[in-house]
């Protein structure tokens, strides 16, 4: 399926996630902050988004959660009041990673 | 009807080496295979033989008793495959038809096995009941591999075969990122112990090859890092393959040759490892795969494969263990306790680890399963996935306060703290069996 998204089409697959990381950008961030009542995005929701998004760009894959808060900063609980639907199905499609998979 | 699963499409398929059946071939391609299936399985011609419909599998099924669906009764689950087998495979039934219980062939059909065989988590508590043996899961394996020969299958189970493909483990994780996590993983034991534990990417030479779960290298770290620790204090000298970096076979839950594939990846890496021995981590199914399919499928095999828990208990008497203050329960994985042998050695590691072990009932091979089973993992079945769950919410609630449940298998891991928090209960802890050897064993002294 296909949003438009200020005036691009981006392809999301099944699950809302973009098909693409190459085409994230902030307008998709608001964009998927509205679809996970994430609500307004604020410094600590960045900080999240831009690590994600760096060990990403590095590592071609979402890190380890506990590696996550620890380099954050942030508690697991902190990472769910940030991101609701928690830091694999919420945060990752924040930062425009694909869906962790597998026994998740 | 629409099949309750995001269904992979043709250009997924074709990623993982598989193609869509035409519709007009879907039929005679189906009773082939069946057929196929029905000849090389002494199990499953006995199956499609033997039901008398005496009902008694029906109290027994988690899946029927949380979803109410008459179709989720194994006896009737396992009659979607048996109704086209009598019809197209059996004299009677291509002579008397309805009146012996044969069915034609429609366009219904195949949409009613991929919704109905992805209801069944092949846990085998029917075939521990019924008073014939007839193990339902058998019919789900079958249904499911046809499936998806003919190209029809759940875009999760493409997904993860994907993955396997590029990297040797269902979650996609690349090397460099094994590397990464293995690192932080010594950190994290380093800081707490003091000590410089290593966890060994694809050392040659290594006597053993460890197969955990790619969901330790992700959500489920302290099973990984008991594990570390156990080998630490045995002394071993052991490797991970970044080839295989999965202990689930996820072929065993959709397609069996992917399965047969998976094992030969395990075979081929143990050997150019120089392994005697292969341990498989927490994963339930993995182990049935490991355990029942790969000398027989794959064989011969010339090494040793025994299970994390097997070997843990084995080594008891060798490890000091301080006893943890808390009230633990234990959630058997259904490959464990009905289909792996693996029942009484969690129990013995439990009580030497932890002050206070509590049986859920019913336990052991009774187990009801925790609803994720046979990879009912995807996102867009979570209200089926709560209903396949109840029974083990209502096992969890009676236990009253728990402050650790442990549940020795990644897709327990991934699905039991969803069914909990549905039903709203709540349980301070749950993780796996090695991540409370690793904090109750004793390295220092």
């Amino acid at each position: 399926m296909s949003v438009v998204i200020k005036g691009q089409e981006i392809e999301l697959d099944e699950d809302g996630f973009l098909v693409d990381p190459g085409l994230w950008n902030e307008d998709i961030v608001e964009y998927f902050a509205k679809a996970e009542d994430v609500g307004d995005l604020t410094e600590k929701h960045w900080k999240v988004i831009n690590y994600l998004r760096d060990y990403f760009k590095k590592f071609g894959i979402a890190p380890m959660i506990r590696k996550l808060c620890k380099d954050t900063g942030f508690t697991l609980k902190e990472i769910y009041e940030l991101f609701p639907s928690g830091p694999a199905k919420g945060a990752c499609k924040l930062a425009g990673l694909p869906k962790p998979t597998g026994c998740v | 009807m629409k099949p309750p699963m995001h269904v992979a499409k043709e250009t997924d398929l074709a990623a993982i080496g598989f193609a869509v059946s035409p519709l007009q071939e879907q039929q005679q391609k189906t009773v082939g295979k069946l057929n196929e299936l029905v000849n090389a399985m002494r199990s499953l011609s006995v199956i499609m033989e033997t039901c008398t419909k005496c009902g008694i599998c029906a109290n027994q099924c988690h899946s029927y008793l949380g979803t109410d669906d008459f179709n989720n009764i194994p006896a009737a689950r396992a009659d979607l495959v048996r109704r086209i087998y009598k019809r197209y495979l059996t004299l009677r039934g291509k002579y008397l038809g309805s009146y012996v219980g044969a069915e034609e062939f429609d366009d219904q059909t195949l949409t009613k096995w991929l919704t109905y065989f992805y209801q069944c988590n092949e846990c085998r508590r029917c075939a521990r009941f019924c008073p014939f043996g007839i193990d339902t899961a058998e019919v789900t394996i079958a249904a499911r591999h046809i499936l998806s020969e003919l190209g029809i299958m759940p875009k999760f189970m493409q997904g993860i075969t994907a993955n396997m493909i590029k990297s040797g483990n269902n979650m996609g994780i690349p090397k460099p990122a094994i590397i990464d996590c293995a690192e932080f993983m010594e950190e994290e034991i380093k800081e707490e112990t003091g000590l410089d534990i290593k966890i060994p990417i694809d050392k040659p030479n290594s006597d053993v090859l460890y197969i955990p779960s790619s969901a330790d290298f992700f959500t489920n770290i302290d099973t990984m890092i008991g594990a570390a620790k156990l080998f630490y204090k045995l002394g071993l000298n052991w490797t991970i393959s970044s080839s295989i970096l999965e202990a689930a076979n996820f072929g065993l839950l959709f397609n069996l040759k992917v399965m047969s594939e998976h094992n030969d990846r395990m075979k081929e890496a143990a050997l150019s490892l120089g392994a005697k021995l292969v341990i498989q981590g927490e994963c339930g199914h993995g182990w049935r795969a490991a355990k029942m399919y790969s000398e027989g499928v794959n064989g011969p095999i010339p090494f040793e494969i025994i299970h994390i828990l097997d070997f843990c208990a084995l080594n008891l008497d060798n490890l000091q263990l301080r006893k943890l203050p808390l009230r633990v329960t234990l959630h058997d994985p259904c490959n464990y306790a009905r289909a792996g042998e693996i029942c009484e050695q969690p129990r013995q590691i439990l009580r030497a680890c932890v002050d206070e072990f509590v049986e859920m009932t019913p336990n052991r091979d009774e187990n009801f399963c925790c609803g994720g089973g046979s990879g009912i993992l995807m996102d867009e079945m979570m209200e089926i996935r709560m209903k396949l769950g109840k029974m083990k919410a209502d096992q969890v609630k009676a236990l009253g306060k728990i402050d650790y449940l442990a549940m020795p298998c990644s897709i327990c891991k991934a699905q039991i703290p969803n069914v909990l928090s549905h039903y709203g209960i709540d349980i301070a802890n749950m993780g796996g069996v090695m991540d409370l050897v690793g904090k109750a064993i004793v390295l220092n002294e």
